[in-house]
Formats: structure tokens, C-alpha cells, sequence
């Protein structure tokens, strides 16, 4: 038996071979599948090569060699224009579905995978997850590149890791807080004067948590069979991307179809000490030792509800804010949201923007020094404080940077990085985009997640159910909770015109707060409505405990077109603080009081 | 090659975790896998976990060389299926199923059929 004739490496010399055959199949004159396979090949009057590998001496040498190609040992195993298609079964099964001749004759691309999603966030999961339930070859890539501080995390995206869930919990931690002091009043006698809070400890439960959660994502996509790369991806081609794994390993992986799920990353503002000696919230919630005296800096969302639980469990927060409170929200709302939590702890330094962060002292925490100056104001005006963090919160931008997005053409508002997609495609008709990373759409978890579902049974199950992105409730975990939905009152008024509004709203005392002897007046309700359209409620707005809870309800009515009619001939729940929106009397326009009545 | 320890009951089980402790803080891989116990004809009351003791078999031949197994027999029926079960109200543990494959001081944990599905016991046992 005479060895193979080929020179120098066995392994470029059955690269050449595939390369070199339209249809090449190495094969064993013994073994039945692959007559099976010769057969159907002849039948199809398709020329093909076979090496039959029990014919020569390194045969076995060769299997080696197919099996780092292709991942495949056994014989037959097929190649069609280079690209490795599998056994027996594999090509019968190309034949039955029409596909062997097509791509014998290179009409159809064979691509490894049906669907690859770009990012294992909440979005990129959902949708990955039911394309898989659809039988569709799926794979996702994630990875979490470190942030300034070094601080990275597992499956599951920002929601998971370091937005939604640690956030929420943490807030949990400081009502809890806030819950001791009610507790006396309950008759409740506790051990001492005043409890104490341990960072680490609820930290560890936090992230014990989180952690439990990765694996529980990593369980779900190896069940559904959906290959999860910890990899970053970048676009090579339409049907074509380089995958980077933490070791700089790089593979290619093609499809027909991608998905960008990327989602966003927090913004450090480009001044000196900022990104060396700052934190964001990618840190916070991972955080090893306790922050001690924090400046937080922004006043978006994150910001708040960061200054808010951290002033919950204790400690001195300042909250430095350039201008408006939680732009794009009700603005009357976002003022009393600022009130409360100035009231309950947290300083604030207005119309101020930072200059530079200098570290005075290392240490867990150490000590930063902070240079800021008045927003309209002079350098020469400027102020110092003293913390022992600064945590940043300005908002966040989409990671759509470096993802080779330029070698395909999809378009983006060079603004904001973000995506234009209709229908969550962009220009380029096989690459779609979900959640943060699009633009004008709300950075929202459900939102995400919905639109990936919705996307894969579009792609792969014929359905045409688009994302309906109006009336989506949402809620801010500030100390007091808020919930909204649909327009903030000046949204309103430049939609439809003061005039043809109409602003019911109230001040309410939960039950629990009389007991308790916590402040009045600082709950509130506000329905907007449009009168010339039955009354129809267009916003919604509640500040109060568990918000999150009271709103998400009255999201379905709001989806159903409820009017302010509606909302009174709905029965209240006896004692709530929710039924306060099924008694609304009072108008803005009237002027009437709304200060909080008995029972 | 993979130790392999086996422990009955849960003072045995309460037993071994200073030397779980041991192999784990010296950085080997520690899995305990919680089973049903088999009577004394040989029969096991928990179908789940005969149909996971091949599969975890298995997927131990690719575990890392220096990987503890510790195979964990929870009781008869009657003892597991008590709600005050020490394997249960444990803090540490709280186990809610049998069979239970876990890796110790991680979240990484399979439960019920997770436990006989073998893509999953490889991807606990084997993956870094």
C-alpha cells in the first residue's frame, strides 16, 4: 500500500485537495455510508473526488488532519466548494432539501449559522433563545470588555450585571433601612439604638445572586443548542464576522442573518482623573469595600437612584447635577423626586459641572479631591470637595464603535453611535438591531426583550408582529419609587396644546406612613388627559412606594385606550395607594388643593 | 485522575466538607453530585438519578485531572421527601431536588433532568 504522494505538511496538502475539488468526499472502499453517498452523487451526474483513505498507508493521518479541519474524524466526509458539509446523512439531508445542487453549483451560500447575535443581553438572549425554539442554528457572542476600573462580568448583559437587578436589590437594602426606623413605631424593639449596615455582606449576596443568574443563561442556551462564544464580534462582511476571544484567538463565523444586541456602557466625561480615579455604575455594584463620602455626578436615572440607596444605607452622597433633573421625563415629577431625596439625605450641588478628580490619598476607599465650577460661571468660581468616591452617571453610550460596522454600511446617527432601523432592520436587509443600541427608541430591558422575540418569529416563523414602542410603563427606583407611562405633561402641551388638556392629579398618605410618622405630601398622582378625545388618558405619573408595582397595571389599560371615565368607574383596592387613581377629582386648571385628607 | 469519594447521609456529607474545603481552597474543582440512596436490594426510589449516574459518569472522563467528585446518597424516600430534611433546611446547601450536580463555591448547579442531559454535565463538569 503505498503512501499518499504529496510533499511538505500533511495538513496544507488535504487543504489543497478540498480546495481543489468541486465535490470532494474522503471516503473507505469498506464503508457503506460512503458507497451511499458516491451513489447519490452519480445519480445527480455530479463529478466528484473521492480519496479513499483505507487505500493508503497514512490514511489515518488524514483523519487527523479532517478532523481539525472540519471537527469531523469519520468517513465519508464531504466538502462542496471548499466548505466542509458533513457525513452521509448530512449530505442526503442537503439533497432532500434541494440545497446539494445549489451549492454544487455555488448558488447558495452555506453559511454556519442561521442567526448570530451580537451581544448576550437581555435582548440578544431573548431572541437567540427563540430562534433556537424555531430550529434555527444559532450562536451568540458576548463579551464584557473590562471597564476603566477594571471591573468585569458574566453572561446576561447590563440589566443582570450591573443595571437593573444589583440596582433594584441595593434599593431593597435602603428601604429596608428606611423600614427599621418605621419598625419602632410598629412595636418592634430592636437590639440597638440604630443598625448598622455591612457593604460587603450585601454585596456578596448581590452578586451571589448575579451569579446564580449567568449560569442559569449559560444552562438555557446549551439546552436550546445555542452556541454561546465568549468572543467580541466584528464585522468582516455582510455574512461575515471575526470573533476574538480573551486569549486574541480570532475565528471567522458566517450566517445569514445577524442580529446587533450591544447594547450601551456608561460615559466618563473626558476631563483629567475621571477615568483613573472614577467610578461607574459597571463598578459600583461589584464594589469590594464601602464607598464611604460619594459624589455622584449626573442626573439621569442611574444617577439618582445610585444616590439614592447609597444615602439609604447611610452614607454622605452628594449629587452634583449640570442642569435639569432626568431629562426626558415629567418634569414636575423630577423636581419632586429631587425634593424627597433631598430631604432624606442627599446634597446637592446644582448648575455644577466637574473639572477635573485628583486622588489626595489611596486606600479602599481612598480620597479624591473634586474641582467643579458653576455651569454658567468662571473658572475662577470654581469649588473642591473632598469624597472618597466619585461615581459618574452621565449617561451612556452605545457600544457600536468598533464592531466594524463601517465595513458593511450600516447606517448610524454619528451623534450617538445609535442605529436607524425600520422594524428593527437597518439598511443592510440581513442585519437587524434591538434594545439600547437603537435610536429614538426607550433603553429598556422588556423593551429589548420583546423585540427579539417578536424579530425571530418575523425571521424564521412568517409572522408579522411588530413591536408596539407607545404607552411602555416604566418605573425610576429613586428612594421613592416613580412610575410613568405615556407623556410628560410638557410633552403633552407641545403635542396637543394646553388647552385641549386636562391634569387630574393629588397628593396621597399611604397608610403605612400615618403609623410611622413619616412626612405628608410627598406621594403623588397626576393622570393627563385628552379632552378633545373622550377624556382618553395620555400620561400617567406616580410617585410613592413600590411605583414600580402600581404602574405596571394600569400600562394595560392605557394600551386599551382607557379614558379618565374609565378610570372612575374602576373600584379601588381598600387601603392602597393605587386606588387614588380611581378618585381623581381635582384639576390642575382649577387650582384646587391637593394636599393629602384622611382616610 | 478524577478522586472519587462517597459519602451516605448527611452527618457523613457534614463530615467530608472540611475536606471539601480542603481540595477546594487548594484550587482543585470539587463536584457533588446528590442522589437518591438505593435500598438493599439495589433499587433506587429516584428515577432521575439512575438515569443521571451514567451521564455524570461520563462527562466525569473529561473533567479536569485533578477535579473531586463527591457522590452524596441523600436518604430513602421518606428522609428526602421530609420538608425539614437536613439536606434542605441546610444554609449552605438548601438543596430542593435530587439529583443535584453542583460545583462547589460556585452558583454553577443542575437540578432534576438537567442532571441526565449530558451537554449540560459536560458544559458544569468540564468547561473552566
Amino acid at each position: 500500500m503505498p503512501p499518499v504522494a504529496f510533499s511538505g505538511d500533511l495538513k496544507e496538502w488535504v487543504q489543497n485537495t478540498i480546495n481543489c475539488h468541486k465535490v470532494m468526499v474522503f471516503s473507505k472502499t469498506t464503508c457503506p455510508f460512503c458507497a451511499k453517498v458516491k451513489e447519490l452523487l452519480q445519480s445527480l451526474k455530479v463529478e466528484y473526488y473521492a480519496l479513499e483513505l483505507d487505500q493508503i498507508s497514512n490514511g489515518s493521518d488524514v483523519q487527523q488532519q479532517l478532523l481539525e479541519l472540519s471537527g469531523q474524524r469519520t468517513v465519508p466526509n464531504v466538502f462542496i466548494n471548499g466548505k466542509h458539509l458533513g457525513g452521509c446523512d448530512a449530505t442526503i439531508q442537503a439533497n432532500t432539501e434541494g440545497r446539494l445542487l445549489k451549492m454544487i453549483n455555488g448558488e447558495e451560500e452555506e453559511y454556519d449559522y442561521d442567526l448570530v447575535v451580537i451581544g448576550g443581553g437581555s435582548g440578544g438572549l431573548a431572541c437567540s433563545k427563540a430562534a433556537a425554539d424555531l430550529g434555527k442554528r444559532v450562536a451568540v457572542l458576548d463579551f464584557v470588555k473590562p471597564s476603566p476600573q477594571g471591573t468585569t462580568w458574566g453572561l446576561g448583559g447590563t440589566c443582570v450585571n450591573v443595571g437593573c437587578i444589583p440596582k433594584k436589590l441595593m434599593h431593597q437594602a435602603a428601604l429596608l433601612g428606611h423600614s427599621l426606623e418605621d419598625a419602632k413605631n410598629y412595636g418592634w424593639q430592636l437590639q440597638e439604638e440604630t443598625a448598622k449596615h455591612n457593604w460587603e455582606k450585601m454585596k456578596d449576596s448581590v452578586q451571589d445572586h448575579i451569579g446564580s443568574l449567568n449560569w442559569g443563561y449559560r444552562v438555557q442556551l446549551r439546552d436550546k443548542t445555542v452556541q454561546y462564544l465568549n468572543a467580541y464580534g466584528t464585522f468582516v462582511d455582510q455574512h461575515k464576522i471575526k470573533a476574538t476571544n480573551k486569549r486574541g484567538k480570532v475565528t471567522e463565523v458566517t450566517s445569514a442573518n445577524f442580529v446587533i444586541a450591544t447594547g450601551g456602557r456608561p460615559r466618563i466625561p473626558d476631563i483629567p482623573g475621571a477615568k483613573e480615579f472614577g467610578i461607574s455604575s459597571d463598578d459600583l455594584f461589584s464594589l469590594p469595600y464601602c464607598p464611604g463620602k460619594t459624589l455622584v455626578i449626573g442626573a439621569s436615572y442611574v444617577a439618582l437612584e445610585c444616590a439614592g440607596f447609597l444615602a439609604g444605607l447611610g452614607l454622605d452622597v452628594t449629587l452634583m447635577v449640570r442642569s435639569i433633573l432626568l431629562r426626558g421625563f415629567d418634569q414636575q415629577m423630577a423636581e419632586k423626586i429631587g425634593d424627597y431625596m433631598e430631604n432624606h439625605g442627599v446634597k446637592f450641588l446644582r448648575q455644577y459641572v466637574p473639572l477635573k478628580v485628583e486622588r489626595l490619598q489611596e486606600g479602599t476607599p481612598g480620597l479624591l479631591k473634586v474641582t467643579a465650577k458653576p455651569t454658567s460661571g468662571a473658572e475662577s468660581d470654581s469649588i473642591t470637595g473632598e469624597y472618597n468616591t466619585v461615581l459618574f452617571a452621565v449617561g451612556r453610550d452605545a457600544c457600536t464603535e468598533n464592531i466594524g460596522l463601517d465595513n458593511i454600511g450600516v447606517r448610524y446617527n454619528t451623534k450617538n453611535g445609535k442605529l436607524f432601523a425600520t422594524n428593527e432592520q437597518t439598511n443592510i436587509s440581513n442585519v437587524y438591531a434591538i434594545g439600547d443600541v437603537l435610536d429614538e427608541k426607550p433603553e429598556l430591558t422588556p423593551v429589548a426583550i420583546q423585540a427579539g422575540k417578536l424579530l425571530a418569529e418575523r425571521l424564521f416563523n412568517g409572522s408579522t408582529k411588530q413591536v408596539d414602542y407607545t404607552n411602555v410603563a416604566t418605573t425610576v427606583f429613586t428612594p421613592l419609587e416613580y412610575g410613568c407611562i405615556g407623556l410628560a405633561e410638557e410633552d403633552a402641551i407641545a403635542q396637543f396644546g394646553q388647552d385641549n388638556l386636562e391634569v387630574y392629579h393629588t397628593n396621597f398618605q399611604p397608610l403605612e406612613y400615618t403609623v410611622a410618622h413619616r412626612e405628608e405630601n410627598v406621594c403623588y398622582g397626576k393622570l393627563i388627559c385628552l379632552k378633545t378625545d373622550n377624556q382618553r388618558v395620555i400620561g400617567f405619573h406616580v410617585l410613592g412606594p413600590n411605583a414600580g408595582e402600581i404602574t405596571q397595571g394600569y400600562a394595560l389599560a392605557m394600551k386599551l385606550g382607557a379614558t379618565k371615565d374609565d378610570f372612575d368607574n374602576t373600584i379601588g383596592i381598600h387601603p392602597t395607594c393605587s386606588e387614588v387613581f380611581t378618585t381623581l377629582s381635582v384639576t390642575k386648571s382649577s387650582g384646587g388643593d391637593v394636599k393629602a385628607a384622611g382616610c | 485522575m478524577v478522586t472519587k469519594l462517597h459519602v451516605e447521609g448527611y452527618d457523613a456529607f457534614k463530615e467530608t466538607v472540611p475536606k471539601i474545603e480542603e481540595f477546594d481552597k487548594s484550587g482543585k474543582p470539587v463536584f457533588v453530585l446528590f442522589c437518591g440512596s438505593p435500598d438493599k436490594e439495589g433499587h433506587n426510589w429516584c428515577p432521575d438519578c439512575v438515569a443521571a449516574a451514567p451521564v455524570v459518569e461520563k462527562g466525569l472522563e473529561g473533567a479536569p485531572e485533578d477535579a473531586v467528585f463527591v457522590h452524596v446518597g441523600v436518604g430513602e424516600r421518606n428522609t428526602w421527601k421530609d420538608p425539614n430534611c437536613s439536606f434542605r433546611t441546610d444554609p449552605t446547601l438548601r438543596l430542593t431536588s435530587v439529583p443535584t450536580l453542583l460545583k462547589w463555591g460556585t452558583p454553577q448547579k443542575l437540578g432534576d433532568s438537567e442532571c441526565s442531559k449530558q451537554d449540560l454535565v459536560d458544559m458544569l463538569l468540564q468547561d473552566d
